[in-house]
């Protein structure tokens, strides 16, 4: 008679490798974005998207609909916790809005390193800057992770997910509200 | 097992990030201000332009210097995105060398071979000239008389400004085209400008290769930090004084790199938006009549003591 438990355990404590390694490798992404952004000389100019205002107000957009689908992916990632209830679906979505998301948010990330640089000159901009770092070395961690999902701990997933939701959040509030509320929320 | 999917994931916004960075690498610099400039086709038509557009005149940015073991004297002119420069030793071998200017590099060439690479570093450009007479050496030039127009806007587009400079005097104006504005006055030293003008205004800025980047402040209490860049005409400070109903009246204008214009007439107490310059011959139109208004320069007085 085997010990179902026995079986299982082992594969768990082999997590500590990957692990690591994938949250090295978010950190050196956030740092190296943070240099090239701050080394970078900043062109004040860069490719935009028409059909909007202004450039500022295509980020804008681009960053709010991104964050709409974020809140899709965190919803659903609750439900996947609860892996018993979740319907086959739901891991779909989860993983689509999460695509989606990040897609829609590298033409803004580009224009403003590219444009703008890592700005210091106000609290909600030096936040911004850091922010940005954090977002991407979070989502680099997440995708290295997930690659060994199989034999990560439970908790793995709903943290970097949650660093990864409130810094996109928190990116949004500094850029696209401040935006919306200091001109106006129009396109 | 190792999932494939997440990689492919993070592979997808490697490779549209690329291209979205190869992509602004063809965008031609010259054209105006990043945030709050409105450019509904420049997506299609800069993705389609390789080269740097041609712009029409002259900011006038001069710098003049010798090679670091007095090989030559060298004297570079830029102006907006192309650049020029001389190299001369012993009065009788002159290169004449043409290039461009990218953010703050300096790259131009000689039908000789001759090359010239730097860097604008505020007032002084520092670099490497290779294939003069056979030797390549370091050199530094330092600005001569630079008369430049520098343009911006406040980086939440609140307002926006022009700063004149000549020398080592400079004027600017700064206003948001409907009742707030500003006129400052003072000096440029090394790569640190600072004006004053009525009312607590005040501009302190600090030239960084072609763009200078500050804090203005319009009046007392009201403060947004800038950038602006060194811009060819049209862009700069226009200025009109007549009388309007009998009130004096003094208008200002802000024209940008990419022809949009920000004015506000004043006339006696009240403030409104400017009329609409015309910036082929600088005229504009009051009450049915046509008058003519004056481009300002850093040497101006406009702040009367």
């Amino acid at each position: 008679m085997t010990n179902p438990q026995a079986v299982t355990q082992p594969a768990r404590d082999q997590y500590a490798r990957p692990l690591i390694t994938a949250l090295l490798g978010g950190c050196a992404v956030a740092l190296l974005l943070g240099l090239y952004a701050k080394l970078h000389h900043p062109t004040r100019y860069a490719l935009d998207i028409g059909g909007f205002s202004s450039p500022l107000y295509a980020k804008a957009w681009l960053t709010t609909i991104a964050a709409g689908f974020a809140v899709i992916q965190l919803g659903t990632g609750y439900r996947l916790t609860r892996r018993s209830a979740a319907p086959a679906w739901m891991a779909t979505l989860h993983r689509w809005s999460g695509r989606i998301a990040v897609l829609l948010t590298v033409p803004v990330v580009i224009h403003c390193v590219y444009a703008l640089g890592f700005g210091t000159y106000s609290v909600r901009v030096l936040a911004h800057s850091v922010l940005g770092c954090v977002f991407y070395g979070a989502f680099v961690a997440k995708m290295l992770s997930l690659m060994r999902r199989d034999t990560m701990p439970q908790w793995v997933m709903p943290v970097l997910g949650g660093v990864v939701f409130v810094s996109l959040i928190a990116l949004w509030a500094t850029s696209s509200l401040w935006l919306f509320a200091t001109h106006g929320a129009h396109s | 097992m190792i999932r494939r999917g997440p990689l492919i994931t993070l592979a997808a916004v490697v490779v549209l990030a690329g291209i979205f960075l190869w992509a602004n690498t063809l965008v031609p610099k010259s054209e105006g201000s990043a945030e709050g400039t409105p450019s509904p086709s420049a997506a299609a038509s800069a993705a389609a332009a390789a080269s740097p557009a041609a712009t029409t005149t002259v900011a006038h940015a001069l710098f003049a210097g010798r090679g670091s073991g007095d090989q030559a004297v060298v004297v570079i002119e830029i102006n907006g995105p192309k650049a020029a420069a001389e190299v001369t030793a012993d009065r009788h071998l002159r290169v004449d060398l043409q290039g461009s200017v990218h953010g703050s590099q300096l790259t131009l060439t000689a039908p000789n071979g001759t090359g010239l690479t730097g860097t604008v570093s505020g007032p002084d450009v520092f670099g490497t000239i290779t294939g003069f007479r056979g030797q390549s050496f370091p050199f530094s030039a330092e600005t001569e008389a630079v008369r430049a127009v520098y343009a911006g806007r406040s980086s939440g587009n609140e307002v926006a400004l022009a700063v004149n400079t000549d020398g080592g005097k400079a004027t600017a104006y700064v206003c948001n085209g409907k009742t707030l504005e500003a006129w400052l006055q003072g000096s440029v030293r090394d790569n640190q400008v600072t004006l004053a003008g009525r009312n607590g205004a005040s501009l302190t800025g600090t030239l960084s290769g072609l763009a200078m980047f500050g804090t203005v402040t319009p009046k007392a209490g009201v403060s947004f930090p800038f950038s602006a860049e060194l811009a060819p005409r049209p862009a700069g400070v226009f200025q009109a004084r007549l009388a309007v109903n009998r009130l004096a009246t003094r208008i200002g204008w802000v024209v940008l790199p990419d022809g949009t214009q920000l004015g506000v007439a004043a006339s006696g107490t009240t403030s409104g938006p400017a009329p609409a310059l015309d910036l082929g011959d600088d005229s504009f139109a009051l009450n049915g009549a046509s008058f003519t208004a004056a481009p300002v320069d850093g040497n101006d007085t406009v702040v009367s003591p």
